[in-house]
């Protein structure tokens, strides 16, 4: 692929107006490179076919702020500045922005914004596969709002179906393929309410295994397959309260069961399906820490090997679903490792598919409260600290940008979640922290004093600080009196002001990112997030689209004459 | 006018100045109460990636260690048990029905009543390292990893 690129930059110049206005920077590398991608995409056709094979691969929680993280620190990996890099499904020729809220909510969850990529209608957030008419949690309105997903579309056209998550396969995004829910924690019985006759989830991918819908299955999610009283091959136990053991049963209608690197490894991928993988109890591994797992690149190219075979072709969900997770924790590390593993099973989609016959998508289904801070120069470590930008040359200085409190801060930070510089102090730390603070203010007064050419300003700094004090005291003095009857014994303020930080601690595997808000979950965001595709009616993805709109390409793309 | 926007900088200045003072003290302190104790290992130190167990947890059974994370929001009041976890623990309410443990955990044992920390306070805790599957006759909780007679403190 970029042996062609360069190729053409040669025959692009010569025939070029820009070129040939003689302009002084025309032998600047970005000048002629940026010529040659203007020549490439003269050259673009719409492909027009019908599609045989549909591929969408959604990495969850990875909108356009996300995806630059990741996209930096993959180019770092490979010993580039970072910036310059182009993951594997940005160099797809068409790009979409999609607005992701769900119908009742301007921050989406997982569940509302699968339903609309699968079944093209935006619904509520918590529920699946049905419309908007139910309430998340109202199990008898499930049945009625049910609605149908691309896979039935395909499934009925005689295409073979696969699913693939790293999350529980049970949980939001793969469910969408498949089942419908007044709530997307109904993932086995055990989580039905009390009187709910609606199939729970696992159930209803059994369902689709027996008849034939679904034909190759590889995620998480065991224990919602296995009885309670059930000890898997992890030694985890089941969560079913029917008795069922979906596993045996699957076997029974002939499925090959696998769960862990080595059974999937010596999976016979030419014997054809149905094929059910379920490789942890709960979720699968992030891919810093996997071990004993398949990584998401070779699911795929399980799954394509053996859809490859049906001859009406195969439509595939795939879903890097922790992206999602390690920005919940905070954690940018955990956070863009998922995000490679993510390009890297687009990577092997695009490598094991022709694009004259499959329609490639490539999304998100939200953004979370991920921020940038600036001015960080060129090549800045993506999870480091901030450092200067170098005025004369182009990578950055090693100096680390300063805040107003005159402390360094990393690139990424998140504007809320567990890595929050406001803690919650019990009330004697309150009360200690505030002598803390009185003592430290005395000392600093005398500092001031001492040095200070404007004693004014000093007495200003005092009052005010006495004034902070006053009134920490104040609101302590109400919690101690009971006054406030709404903080309970052992609860305190939350007060905070950030720490010195390191680069060696900010670039650790676990450091969380500095936080404003403090929320043990770092949320999600209503921000967008980008569809990139190629293949068959791929540039109908164009513009700024509801997130609903991919159903219908894939759909147009699947059956138009 | 002049004079007085100069001087809100200033007054900035001296508030950013102030606050690193502040933090300087305590890590100052922390330091000192560091270099009292014995080592401190951080959690992913006792595990391999495997997770089975490092060559460091197998050479620390049965010593008395210091183990850095943070404090998973206890089971149950008024108890003397607590799980140390790596990274805070996170729930997604939208996203999960309940929290699953992550697999490198440390179950802490503590010789008096536990007193909760906040959930994204880092801490360290000293105790005795034990190896081995237990299950907890009273809270029913199955461990893999355990610190014993521990106590503990905020910071790391
Ligand atoms: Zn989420």
């Amino acid at each position: 692929m970029m042996k062609i690129v360069h190729a053409a930059i040669a025959v692009a110049l010569s025939s070029t107006s820009a070129s040939a206005q003689d302009l002084p920077q025309q032998q600047n590398p970005w000048f002629t490179d940026a010529q040659s991608e203007l020549q490439q995409r003269l050259l673009r056709t719409p492909n027009t076919n019908r599609a045989k094979n549909i591929i969408l691969l959604v990495a969850d929680g990875n909108g356009v702020g996300t995806n630059l993280a990741t996209r930096i620190w993959q180019g770092q990996q490979n010993g580039m500045l970072g910036e310059e890099n182009v993951l594997s499904y940005e160099a797809f020729p068409h790009l979409a922005l999609s607005k992701t809220y769900n119908t009742n909510a301007q921050t989406p969850d997982s569940s509302g914004t699968a339903t609309a990529m699968m079944a093209g209608i935006k619904t509520k957030a918590g529920v699946v596969g049905v419309n908007d008419t139910v309430a998340r949690g109202d199990c008898q309105a499930a049945e009625a709002g049910k609605v149908s997903s691309i896979v039935d579309i395909v499934a009925d056209a005689g295409k073979s179906v696969g699913i693939v998550s790293t999350a529980r396969i049970t949980h939001a995004t793969p469910a969408s393929a498949y089942a419908f829910s007044a709530d997307r924690n109904y993932e086995d019985d055990s989580q039905l309410p009390e009187g709910c006759t609606a199939p729970d989830i696992a159930s209803q991918l059994f369902d689709r295994l027996e008849s034939g819908v679904i034909d190759v299955v590889l995620g998480g999610g065991r224990r919602h397959f296995l009885p309670d009283d059930v000890i898997d091959d992890e030694n985890k136990t089941g969560r079913r309260t029917d008795g069922r053991n979906l596993i045996e049963e699957a076997a029974t209608l002939g499925a090959r069961y696998v769960w862990n690197d080595e059974t999937f490894a010596a999976l016979d991928l030419s014997a054809g399906e149905p094929i059910l993988g379920l490789f942890e109890s709960s979720h699968m591994k992030y891919e810093f820490d996997r071990t004993g797992e398949p990584s998401l690149a070779e699911m795929v190219m399980a799954a394509i090997t053996v859809l490859q075979n049906d001859e009406d072709g195969f439509f595939l969900q795939v879903e890097a679903g922790r992206v999602d997770h390690a920005n919940h924790d905070g954690n940018l590390h955990r956070t863009v490792t998922d995000g490679v593993a993510f390009h890297e099973a687009v990577a092997k989609a695009v490598e094991l598919t022709n694009t004259e016959d499959t329609l490639i998508i490539a999304t998100a289904d939200h953004e979370h409260a991920i921020a940038f801070n600036g001015y960080c120069g060129r090549g800045n470590p993506i999870t480091g600290l901030c450092y200067g930008i170098d005025n004369a040359g182009t990578t950055h200085t090693g100096v680390p940008e300063l805040a107003d409190d005159g402390l360094p801060y990393t690139v990424v930070g998140y504007l809320n979640g567990a890595g929050s510089v406001i803690k919650q102090e019990a009330i004697d730390e309150t009360s200690h922290a505030i002598e803390r603070l009185h003592a430290a203010g005395q000392e600093m007064s005398g500092v001031n004093v001492a040095s200070a050419d404007d004693g004014n300003m000093d007495d200003t700094w005092k009052i005010t600080f006495a004034g902070q004090v006053a009134a920490a005291r104040e609101e302590l003095a109400k919690t101690e009196t009971g006054d406030d009857a709404e903080l309970a014994e052992g609860e305190g303020l939350w007060i905070g002001s950030r720490t010195a930080l390191t680069q060696e601690e900010a670039t650790d595997p676990d450091y969380i990112q500095q936080a404003l808000i403090p929320r043990s979950s770092e949320t999600h965001s209503g921000e967008d997030v980008a569809i990139y595709a190629q293949g068959p009616w791929a540039h109908l993805f164009d513009g700024t689209v509801e997130q609903n709109f991919i159903f219908h390409v894939m759909h147009h793309a699947a059956t138009v004459e | 006018m002049r004079q007085r926007s100069s001087k809100a900088v200033l007054d900035l200045d001296r508030r950013g100045l102030m606050l690193a003072v502040i933090s300087g003290t305590v890590s100052l302190r922390t330091l000192a109460r560091e270099s009292a104790s014995n080592d401190i290992v951080l959690l992913r130190d006792l595990y391999n990636k495997d997770l089975s167990f490092s060559d460091r947890a197998l050479s620390s059974e049965g010593k008395r260690l210091s183990v850095t994370g943070y404090m998973a929001p206890p089971l149950k009041a008024e108890s003397r048990f607590f799980v140390l976890t790596k990274r805070p623990m996170a729930v997604c309410p939208f996203c999960e029905s309940d929290a699953d443990w992550p697999d490198d955990i440390l179950a802490v044992y503590t010789k008096r009543i536990v007193k909760v920390l906040p959930y994204n306070a880092k801490m360290t805790v000293n105790g005795v390292l034990q190896l081995g599957g237990v299950k907890d006759a009273e809270n029913g909780f199955y461990s893999k990893v355990r610190l014993t007679e521990a106590t503990y403190r905020r910071g790391a």
